[in-house]
Order: structure tokens, then sequence, then C-alpha cells
């Protein structure tokens, strides 16, 4: 069978009436707990019948919320509205044995509706770990429509050049190599920089190795049958995209990374 | 009739051993009216909930008490798995109700030395504890603690009983049993424990109805209600499970239905062993608990229902844990149970419903 749990939610006006029926059909009291909320409290109170473990929360009790008593029905509660008065600043009122807030001898009034700085901390943290993950989540789905515009935007390009005048779409293209190589010299120029800036043991190391991965990727192409272009300069400006420190080529990176660190 | 006087009982008092204050009205030598008092030893372990991670308040929910430690870490473990939606290996589900009949044991054996011991059978409190022994040397050799247990954890347990230890745990029960069936007898048939327990303190099955009284307490006025009923995890097991029930309401009923629990609970645990499945004793989990979920359970302990809430708030610390102990479900019981007893008899009465304020205060 097992045991079967419901929540469900209840008003204290309606808490009398409600706590009466309970009693008339023959519920069973569990116990009633609060809850720190930012709206104040809930109150839990919990009732059981055949196996089935009813929970039914009222919201956002304020201390300024006078709520009834149901020792009226169930004297067990007193002990839970003894409780949820002295360490929440619930206003119960009419309980059978109230204690006048001294059923625990406290040092602090009302200790469980102080937040601890431990866990206002972690609560901090869980919200900036939720907004720093929504906001890559946003940035990743902007990226993917990006690429995608770029993909469809080289494919209506393409539809465009093969729609136009021969000798026109031959110049578009020249032009369009030009700017790839153009941009293609910029980066290796960056490349360079950086590379210069190096301690010269290691920047030979690290221009073998864009050197040995460029004659790889030559090599690839020709046994692919693909034309050499301006692909070669970009193939060799790659690393400084992936760290801008120049990581070089696969094979050589971790010599180089470990005279790095 | 006399006049109306007011003697404060406790919360230190030679016949209690839990610090709990007793405002009793009495005329004469009868009490008319008993108003329980508690919070003399409030821990707020519940507030701890804030400071540690789910994953480490299984150790402060074990400490909540140091009879019914692993009942407690239990209650906790299913309620935060509940919480998170997590189902545990069927063989950790066995290996906790092995232990955890263990300790109903041991809490029962206890009680009742304590009770011989109230009523001045010096000899059978030292034959109960001296039994009980035997019990927590078990503990020992299969969780390596024998009052604090840490074996279970969010996601099953972290230790496992192997076959070698099962043949030597049923050996040591079938020893345990002949012994006690020594025990039994003298609780149960010898007259000085009949003369201080026989129509004392009776509380009536309406009564015990209508305040909502649990576990053994509420059994021997013949209420029909143990959570183990339900078949909650390994308990889904059991080929048969009938509470022991009585119907007399005294506290010779509420000592008839705890010894006859201890035997139970070692047949529970036979049968546990001798079912038990191969496989994994848990299973990773991750994650942190969902803002605002929530989760309630019950568990049978060694003196009643006990009932664990949970509700998270997304992070890896839970917004409020509750433990609902089943002393604090019967102090309105005991109150009626000692209006109108003799004032000689409160210790009785008080000691028969088997009151765990450490339990109660958290």
């Amino acid at each position: 069978m097992g045991l079967q749990t419901e929540f469900l939610p209840l008003s204290v006006d309606a808490l009398p009436a409600f706590a009466a029926d309970r009693k008339r059909e023959g519920w069973r009291f569990v116990q009633l707990l609060a809850v720190r909320t930012d709206a104040g409290c809930d109150l839990v109170y919990s009732f059981m019948k055949d196996g089935l473990l009813e929970n039914h929360v009222v919201e956002g009790v304020t201390k300024e919320t006078p709520v009834p008593s149901i020792t009226d029905q169930f004297l067990a509660a007193f002990v839970f509205e003894n409780e949820a008065h002295d360490l929440f600043g619930i206003d119960i009122r009419d309980i059978a044995i109230d204690f006048g807030g001294k059923f625990y001898q406290l040092a602090q009034s009302e200790p469980m509706t102080i937040i601890s700085p431990a866990q206002k901390a972690a609560r901090d943290k869980a919200a900036k770990a939720a907004a720093a993950k929504a906001a890559k989540e946003r940035s990743a789905q902007g990226e993917a429509a990006g690429a995608g515009g770029t993909a469809g935007g080289a494919e209506d390009l393409e539809a465009k050049l093969s729609g136009m005048d021969p000798e026109k779409a031959a110049k578009v293209r020249a032009a369009m190599e030009a700017k790839a190589k153009k941009e293609a010299a910029a980066k290796q120029a960056a490349v360079d920089e950086k590379v210069a800036a190096l301690d010269p043991e290691k920047a030979a190391k690290v221009k073998a190795a864009l050197a040995a991965k460029a004659a790889r990727e030559k090599a690839k192409r020709e046994q692919d049958g693909a034309p050499e272009g301006a692909d070669g300069a970009e193939a060799a400006a790659q690393p400084a995209d992936a760290d801008g420190a120049a990581s070089p080529a696969q094979g050589a990176p971790a010599a180089v990374e470990g005279e790095g660190e | 009739m006399g006049k109306a006087t007011v003697i404060p009982f406790g919360p230190q008092h030679p016949v209690l051993p839990e610090p709990l204050h007793l405002d009793l009205v009495v005329e004469d030598e009868t009490v008319i009216e008993a108003v329980p008092q508690i919070g003399f030893v409030h821990r707020g372990l519940e507030k701890l909930v804030e400071t540690r991670d789910y994953n480490q308040f299984i150790y402060v929910a074990e400490r909540i008490c140091g009879i019914c430690a692993f009942g407690h870490s239990m209650g906790y473990a299913e309620t935060v798995e509940r919480l998170m939606g997590v189902e545990i290996p069927r063989r950790a589900e066995y290996l906790r109700v092995i232990w955890h009949e263990l300790s109903r044991v041991h809490s029962h054996i206890l009680w009742m030395g304590l009770a011989a011991d109230a009523f001045g059978y010096e000899s059978l409190f030292m034959h109960c504890w001296r039994l009980r022994e035997r019990v927590l040397d078990i503990f020992e050799k299969t969780t390596g603690g024998r009052v604090i247990f840490s074996v279970v954890k969010v996601g099953g347990v972290v230790r496992d009983i192997d076959a070698a230890q099962m043949a030597e745990i049923k050996r040591v029960l079938e020893g345990i049993k002949e012994d006690y069936r020594q025990i039994c007898d003298a609780f149960l048939k010898d007259s000085s424990v009949k003369n201080r327990t026989v129509g004392v303190g009776h509380i009536s099955h309406e009564d015990a109805l209508a305040k909502s009284m649990v576990g053994p307490f509420a059994r021997a006025s013949n209420v029909n209600w143990d959570v183990r009923m339900l078949g909650n995890g390994g308990y889904g097991e059991l080929s048969d499970f009938q509470p022991v029930l009585d119907t007399q309401g005294d506290c010779y009923a509420r000592v008839k239905v705890r010894a006859l629990e201890v035997l139970q609970s070692i047949e529970i645990i036979e049968e546990m062993m001798a079912k038990i499945p191969a496989g994994d004793i848990a299973v990773p989990v991750k994650g942190s608990p969902a803002a605002g979920a929530q989760a309630a359970n019950v568990v049978e302990q060694p003196r009643g229902e006990c009932y664990y809430y949970a509700r998270g708030n997304g992070t890896k610390y839970l917004e409020r844990m509750r433990m609902r102990t089943p002393t604090s479900q019967n102090l309105a019981g005991m109150a009626t149970a000692l209006a109108g007893c003799d004032l000689a008899d409160v210790n009785m009465i008080v000691l028969t419903i088997d009151p765990c304020i450490s339990c109660t205060e958290r």
C-alpha cells in the first residue's frame, strides 16, 4: 500500500470549521508546523486516516494574523501551537494549555524567524548561479541563431551568385577571397606578434607546432583534392582564436602549456 | 475531600529519566489534574538545517535521540529521498529494516529495565540491561557504533551486512529469545509487577483516539495503528504484519504490548535476513531539492509514529526540516492518564508512556 501524502491549501478563516469536520470524520491529528517564507509563515496542519497523510497549508500568516487554536477539537495540538508561538511568533488564540510564550526556555525570541548569514549566503549564491546559467543559455541560443544565420547567408549568397552575370559573379568572388585573405593576414600578424613576445625557446616550439599543423592540414587537403587557397592562412591563424596566447596545434600543446605553467 | 494543592514534579526527579515537569494538582493523595511542561533542554536542531547541507544533516538527525538514533536517520533520509524522487536499492531497504527493528528491540528492553527499576525490581532491571548489551554488540559489529551508527545516507546505506554477520546475528537473536522469554514471564506473570501496573493509568479506546495517541501507548488501548502496516520500504516485503494490540488500556497493557513487540521485531529481522536480495546498497544522489518542493513522511519509532517534513529552496540546504516525535504527540494522553490516579502511581504512569523528552525537544 505505502504511505500516501497530499499537500492542500487551507485558509485561516476556514480553520475552526475544518478542524471540527476532521474530528467528526474520524481523522487523527498528526502535527502542526510552521515554515518561514518571504510573505511571513506557512502553517502546515497534518491529519491522517486510512493511510492517507493530508497536509493542509495555510500560507502567508504574519505576526498580525490571529490564528484560532484547534485544541478545542484536538488537545494534542497544544504542544505544537505553543511551539509555533515561541519559535515563530505566530499569534495563536485560545490554546487549551497556553504557556504564554514560556513553553521553551529560549535565549532569543522567535529564533526560527531569523535568517542565518550562512543560509542567506547560500541563497544568494544559488540565485547568482541560476542567473548566470540563464544568461549562458540565452547566449548559447543567440550564438546558435547567429551561426545558423551565417550558414544560411552563405547559401543565399551562392544562390544569388549563380543567378548573376558570370563576369560580375567572378568579380564578387575575387573581392570576397581578397577580403578573406586580408582577414587571415591580420590574424596571422596578431599571432606573430604574440609569439614574438614569448620566451625565444617557447616561441620556437610554438612556431614549429604551427608549421607542423599547417603541413598536416595541407597534406589532408591535397589528399581530399580540395583546392589550395586562403584556407591555409586561416588554418595557421586558428590557434590564436582558440587560446589568444598562441596555443599550438594538436600534438605539441602539452609541452608548450606545461612550460607556460 | 481535602484542599487542592499543586505539587511540582520534575524536571529533575529520582524516578524520571527525562527532564519533564508536571504540575500535579492533588486533593489528598489523588491527582485531579496534571499539566506537563517541557522546554528545559531545547537544542534547536531543526534550525541547524540552515547550516548543514542535506547530506550532512543526517548526522544531526541521528543525534536527536540516543535510543532512536537509527530511526531518525532513516526517517530523515526517506523524507529527503521522497523530496528528490530518489529510489534506493532493495537491499538497502532490507538493511534499514533490520537495523531499525534491532533499535526497537534494544529500546523496548531498555525501557523494561527502567520500568523494573521504577517499581523496585532491581534484579529484573539488571537482567534487561544485560540482554540489551547483546543487541548493542550486534550494532557494534555491523555498524561500528553502539549509540550513533551513521550507516544511513540519502540514497541508501553506507555499510552492508555480509552472510557471516547475518549468521552471527541469527545465532545471537536465538540466544536472546531464550533469555528474553524468562524476563517476559517475570513482567507478565509476577504478582509484584501486576500489583503496580494492573488497572493503573487507564486510558479508554475513545480517549486514545480523541487525544491522537500513537505507539505502544495507543495500541495498549486497542488503537489499531502502526506505521509498519503501510508497508513502506522493506516492510512491504513482510509476509504478514499485524500490530500487537491490547484492550485494557492500563500500565500492564502497555508493558505487555512492548514485551510482545520485542519478539515480533526479532521475527521481522529473521524474515528480512532470510529474504534479503543481493545487489547494491546505495545509489548516487546529485543535485539539490527544488525551491518550494516539500515532502512528508512517517516512521514507526519504538515509541510510536514519528513525522518528518522537508522543504527545499533550490540550494543544497533545506529551507525547513521538521521532526514531530511520538512523545510530543502523547503528552495530551499522558495528562489524561494522570488525571484521577494516586500520587504514588504518577511515576509508573509516566514511565509506561516511555517519554523521550530529548526527542521531543530536538
